[in-house]
């Protein structure tokens, strides 16, 4: 296995065609590292300034004096060859090529890139890219790529075969309040591969879950044993892009027509135990529920709604999705008899009819996480249920009535019980090991994902903004779980 | 089995004969139709009647990948006669044969394929699926790349859409599941194990009572 640690966690970084030119590359990358905080040595390298963002520059990378763990080359392809030369003289062992012009062009851009992975891979030398946006840890403030994203640190790591796909998902963590451990943006791979980034963050005590967006895999063998040795470890959740290309090439058996590439694709990756998922908003849904919350052990599921209809497309998404709603047990009945009217529904789902009240809506959660009967729970129609409520109010303003509150101090008031109730929900998933799905019944777009609170504990309570969003997520996680289980990893 | 190929190989055969791929594909784990290569007619007639009637004739060829096309398939032949006129017609139509294979009739309803395809990045895959004239219009097929465990063949036969006619169906019994994996394993463990062989096509596969029968097989090599 390569040995990514200083690629990842470098003390010293070099730029190489560092600017102040603010929309180029050679600024957009140093810009990003000081301003967001990395607190390692920092070289701008160029020939053409003496000073970038107040640093010294050097003229090349063997002028710096110290030790060099990682650099960035911005400079035009043609020139990448020297520069890298240059690096191995110095002893740089990692180095991140944003450069493009090579393999994605054209031949001679093909020749350029055997060229400087022949050289690389002599020298066992690590590249990321070329063609790259670059990368980041999180954990350590290191931002080595064009995103200039300031975002929670947490335990999912991220691997893009594209760019553009890498700064979208890591835009939408930083808006959703998801922590990620580490971003790569892999390039052309000329030398680093996604399997080597695989088995990096299979290591990578930092990194709990592995998110993969990938276009192809030279070595589909190599990338499966890869994700083998992974996923009993970490779940792995993979999009994959081009899933409706040109198949298999034209073959002379039945077989060989009905493969098409994308059909073995997700059957390798299942056979791997990796989470295939759609769309990019899946895959960090499904990312974050793995990070933040306990896998469900089995496919039974508890569902309690504040009323409705939500309750019969929730069981039917269950139902088209492999999940089951075994009837309510006696434990919960006796529970909840106690509490709700004599009408009550005595089924799964439990229907709390509309009952307005915290206690009951603990109570409600609490007994069903508690039963043996259920593997996870899902609620639906409590979080933002007061957000309507205050609507009433404000109606009752416009058309000149004195309603004798103070609704904004009332909107905090229940927006701080709204916050404790989801810390008890990230409790009770602790206190029974069974993930916990709160589904709001409005969602303000601003509204992040995952509930934020000073709250001590292993998980963290999600607010899903629709049932079907929920019991996907679920169900994915329920797959990973069974394939643990078939593996021997989990009871 | 392994001379079976490398022979194939060296005469550049496109492909085995039916009769030679079903050799390949039984020792790997397949069920198969009993069946007998003749060359005679007194063979023929005699091989139909150790057989038990009625019987099929086909025409046998490395050549002869589409047979039905070129009417060297003859099916439900129950006397003696019969077997002896479908043996002059096939021996008359000037192709280069091996020989004419004379074939149990497999009679039921349920038809099912497997195949093996080489995947430009994955390598050798298994497939499962319905079998028949509906294979290429429902797609209802599933894959694994080989070697695979007999785990990964029951998933595989879980995973069809058409899953329910491997139960008990219109009388007939529940379908031999362990056949099915033992046939899968041992079709995967054939395109790990040679790389001369390209493809393999399984189909159909006639389940008689509850065990999958290998009714037509073939084996496409590599170019050398």
């Amino acid at each position: 296995m390569k040995d990514l640690n200083k690629l990842f966690y470098p003390e010293s970084v070099a730029v190489i065609g560092a600017s102040e030119n603010i929309l180029k590359w050679g600024s957009i990358i140093i810009s990003n590292i000081m301003a967001g905080g990395f607190t390692g040595e920092v070289y701008p390298v160029s020939t053409t300034s003496q000073v970038i963002y107040g640093r010294n520059v050097s003229k090349t990378i063997a002028d710096i004096s110290k030790p060099v763990d990682m650099a960035v080359i911005t400079v035009p392809a043609h020139s990448v060859p020297s520069v890298l030369e240059q690096c191995a003289s110095a002893n740089v062992k990692n180095v991140v090529i944003v450069s493009s012009g090579f393999s994605e062009t054209n031949e001679a851009g093909k020749e350029l890139e055997k060229k400087i992975s022949d050289f690389a891979s002599a020298r066992g030398m690590n590249i990321v890219g070329p063609n790259t946006m670059g990368m980041a840890n999180f954990k350590i403030n290191l931002h080595a790529m064009f995103s200039h994203v300031r975002l929670t640190p947490g335990g999912i790591s991220l691997m893009a075969q594209s760019g553009n796909v890498g700064n979208q998902i890591m835009y939408w963590a930083e808006q959703q309040s998801i922590g990620l451990s580490k971003f790569v943006g892999s390039g052309n791979e000329a030398v680093l591969m996604c399997e080597d980034y695989l088995d990096y963050f299979n290591t990578d005590s930092d990194t709990s879950v592995i998110i993969m967006y990938v276009e192809g895999v030279d070595n589909g063998r190599s990338f499966m044993e890869a994700a083998r040795r992974t996923t009993p470890n970490k779940p792995v959740v993979l999009l994959k892009g081009g899933r409706t290309g040109i198949g298999s090439k034209a073959a002379m058996s039945h077989t060989g027509a009905l493969a098409g590439s994308i059909r073995i694709f997700k059957s390798a990756m299942e056979q791997c135990g990796v989470c295939m998922v759609d769309t990019q908003s899946e895959m960090l849904t499904l990312a974050a529920a793995f990070d933040t919350m306990p896998l469900p052990k089995g496919n039974r599921i508890g569902v309690v709604t504040l009323g409705g209809g939500w309750g019969v497309i929730t069981a039917d998404e269950c139902e088209e999705h492999g999940l089951v709603l075994p009837p309510l047990s006696d434990d919960v009945k006796e529970r909840l008899n106690a509490m709700l009217p004599d009408f009550w529904s005595k089924g799964n789902p439990v229907d709390l009819v509309g009952q307005p009240d915290p206690h009951l809506f603990r109570e409600s959660v609490e007994a069903m996480a508690a039963s043996d009967s259920y593997d996870a729970i899902i609620f639906l129609g409590v979080i933002n249920s007061f957000k309507t409520v205050l609507r009433l109010y404000h109606a009752a303003i416009k058309l000149g009535k004195d309603v004798q509150l103070d609704l904004a101090e009332m909107e905090r008031r229940l927006d701080g019980l709204q916050s404790a109730f989801l810390d008890t929900i990230a409790d009770l998933m602790e206190k029974y090991n069974k993930p916990i799905y709160p589904v709001a019944l409005v969602s303000p777009p601003d509204q992040p994902v995952i509930h934020r609170s000073d709250k001590k504990g292993k998980y963290r309570a999600m607010i899903f903004k629709t049932p079907e969003d929920a019991v996907r997520c679920l169900a994915k996680q329920y797959g990973y779980a069974k394939y643990l289980q078939k593996i021997g990893r989990l009871q | 089995m392994k001379e079976i190929i490398l022979e194939a190989m060296k005469k550049k055969q496109k492909a085995l004969s039916e009769y030679d791929s079903k050799r390949v594909i039984a020792k790997a784990g397949v069920t198969i139709t009993r069946e007998t290569l003749v060359t005679t007619k007194e063979a023929a007639v005699k091989a139909a009647m150790d057989i038990g009637m009625p019987v099929a004739l086909k025409g046998c060829s490395p050549e002869l990948m589409h047979k039905t096309e070129h009417g060297m398939v003859k099916v439900g032949l129950h006397t003696k006669d019969e077997v002896g006129i479908a043996f002059d017609e096939l021996m008359s139509k000037g192709m280069k044969l091996d020989g004419i294979l004379v074939q149990e009739m497999i009679d039921g309803d349920r038809l099912f394929v497997i195949g093996l395809t080489r995947d430009p990045q994955f390598g050798p895959c298994v497939m499962f699926g319905l079998g028949g004239i509906f294979t290429e219009v429902l797609h209802d097929v599933s894959f694994r790349v080989a070697p695979i465990t007999m785990d990964d063949a029951y998933e595989m036969i879980e995973e069809i859409r058409t899953k329910e006619i491997l139960g008990p169906f219109r009388g007939s019994p529940a379908v031999d599941k362990d056949l099915l994996v033992k046939a899968l394993v041992g079709v995967g463990n054939l395109g790990v194990e040679f790389n001369e062989i390209a493809e393999i096509d399984i189909n159909p596969l006639i389940v008689c009572d509850e065990k999958p029968i290998a009714v037509d097989a073939l084996v496409i090599l590599q170019e050398a």
